[in-house]
């Protein structure tokens, strides 16, 4: 059985070009445009991972991660961004609510270790 | 190759072929001279078993009228008619035997005239014996032409069979010779069919070697060509798994940078007051929307065009001051709360807040950004 992820953002491109990456690379994912919709996606079928951005439309990605943390509270999620935070910031304060924080400046790749260290293949 | 083996092998069966057929073919002639020469030595046993009959005919012959002339018995009389006409049979079937042989038919003929004479003597003193026997019987004895008439008859029939028995030496000689003959082509031939057997035999080894070896050669190749294959075709699948990675990481990389682009214009256009970018000669090289809503200028109006002509720095009292802006640009520091006109599109002057910020890249200053901050007349 393949591993489940939800990747939500705003920008369709950025979205749809993720999932079809991580499709590719051998899991299951569903996409979300807002946070309404990542909450139906998943009630629907709890995922393995949860990959956000930050800046969504109808709310932020810190709530909505808090929100959905309320229910899967052993989900991993990992924040993306292309708001650069101070390091020093990230770690502090992003790490308490996120399993991994990365700038949508990341190659592929990078996002891609994240998601097998913290899921597996 | 494989046809040139054919070849060879189909005329080593042809050689074989016409070896068995010379000895066939050999073999059948001498059975027939066998057959023939086993014609010839009965027919010549039964020319000397006759001519024997003959010899011994005219000596039952003889004995039989010597007692009819010395006891004068009837019965010793039909004895020798009878020997007589035994020995006259003996020599007809004689002749006829010898009738396609010129020399033996010669002695048999002269045995015949032997006898002829024999038989007239008997006949003749057997009838002289009916009328004066004792006269008879002496005249016979001392003539003893019955003696060496016989004998004769006798010499005559060993000599033939002298002759005969030599002929017969010679074809069991050359009977021997022609079985060795045959023993040698029929032994000759099996051998060297046996040879040519063995060298189709050795043809057919090698072919089937040759060809188990371009089998396990082929074999070998295919096995080759199917791990070259595997290789190349894991090689591709990599290269195109490399490809398409890389083909998402641009696709990605281009994403994260028209984001970040709209970003940073999105900070600078949601700022309400005016923002220029300026290069380092002072020249407007971007500005953001409002500008455009103030001023009533449009962007095209504006870049390139030198920012001092737009915005003018006056002093307190509203004179204007010898270039500030280049000299802060130059040495690099920050101007802020600097009083100054901009005139908009309408010829309206408005008075605003000027600060200018030196731009720099890798402390290099490349220009500078400019924020206009409209001041409020109650202010």
């Amino acid at each position: 059985m393949k591993k489940h992820i939800v990747v939500v953002d705003d920008e369709s491109s950025i979205r749809d070009l993720l999932g079809e990456f991580l499709t590719l690379s051998g899991y299951r994912v569903t996409t979300a445009q807002s946070a309404l919709e990542a909450q139906r996606a998943v009630e629907r079928e709890a995922p393995d991972l949860i990959v956000s951005d930050l800046q969504l439309e109808d709310s932020d990605g810190l709530d909505l991660i808090a929100e959905l943390k309320t229910t899967l509270p052993n989900t991993p999620v990992i924040l993306l961004t292309g708001v650069h935070f101070d390091p020093k910031v990230a770690k502090e304060i992003l790490s308490k609510k996120v399993s991994c924080y990365l700038q949508k400046t990341s190659p592929l790749s990078k996002i891609l270790e994240e998601v097998r260290r913290l899921i597996g293949s | 190759m494989k046809d040139k083996t054919i070849g060879r092998i189909l005329a080593f069966f042809l050689l074989i072929s016409a070896v068995l057929a010379v000895v066939a073919v050999d073999s059948v002639r001498n059975i027939n001279r066998s057959v023939a020469s086993s014609d010839w030595v009965n027919h010549t046993h039964a020319v000397i078993l006759e001519a024997n009959g003959v010899a011994s005919a005219a000596q039952a012959g003889n004995a039989a009228a010597l007692t009819y002339l010395i006891t004068g018995e009837a019965r010793s009389q039909a004895q020798a008619r009878d020997a007589l006409s035994d020995m006259f049979e003996h020599l007809e079937v004689a002749k006829a035997l010898t009738r396609n042989e010129p020399s033996q038919h010669a002695q048999v003929l002269r045995l015949e005239t032997l006898v002829n004479q024999r038989a007239e003597f008997l006949r003749s003193a057997m009838a002289d014996a009916k009328s004066n026997r004792p006269e008879a019987e002496r005249a016979y004895v001392a003539s003893d032409a019955i003696g060496a008439s016989a004998g004769e008859i006798q010499r005559a029939v060993e000599k033939l069979t002298e002759e005969e028995m030599a002929l017969l030496a010679d074809r069991d000689r050359a009977s021997y010779i022609q079985a060795q003959t045959t023993r040698w082509t029929v032994g000759s031939g099996v051998a060297l069919d046996v040879l040519l057997l063995g060298g189709v035999a050795w043809l057919i080894w090698t072919d089937i070697e040759v060809r188990r070896r371009a089998a396990a050669a082929l074999r070998e190749a295919n096995e080759l060509l199917e791990t070259k294959v595997r290789e190349r075709t894991a090689e591709l699948a990599s290269a195109n798994e490399h490809l398409t990675t890389e083909n998402f990481e641009r696709r990605w990389a281009n994403q994260a940078l028209e984001h970040q682009v709209r970003y940073n214009e999105l900070i600078i256009d949601s700022i309400n007051d005016l923002v220029f970018v300026l290069t380092k000669s002072l020249n407007i090289s971007r500005l953001n929307p409002a500008v455009v809503r103030l001023t009533g200028f449009e962007a095209e109006e504006l870049i390139n065009h030198p920012f001092p002509l737009f915005a003018r720095i006056t002093t307190a009292g509203g004179a204007p001051l010898a270039d500030p802006l280049s000299r802060a640009l130059i040495e690099g520091h920050d101007l802020r709360d600097q009083r100054a006109i901009v005139t908009d599109k309408r010829g309206r002057e408005i008075p605003v807040s000027l600060a200018l910020f030196p731009l720099r890249d890798r402390d290099k200053v490349v220009g500078g950004v400019a924020i206009l901050q409209v001041l409020r007349e109650s202010s």
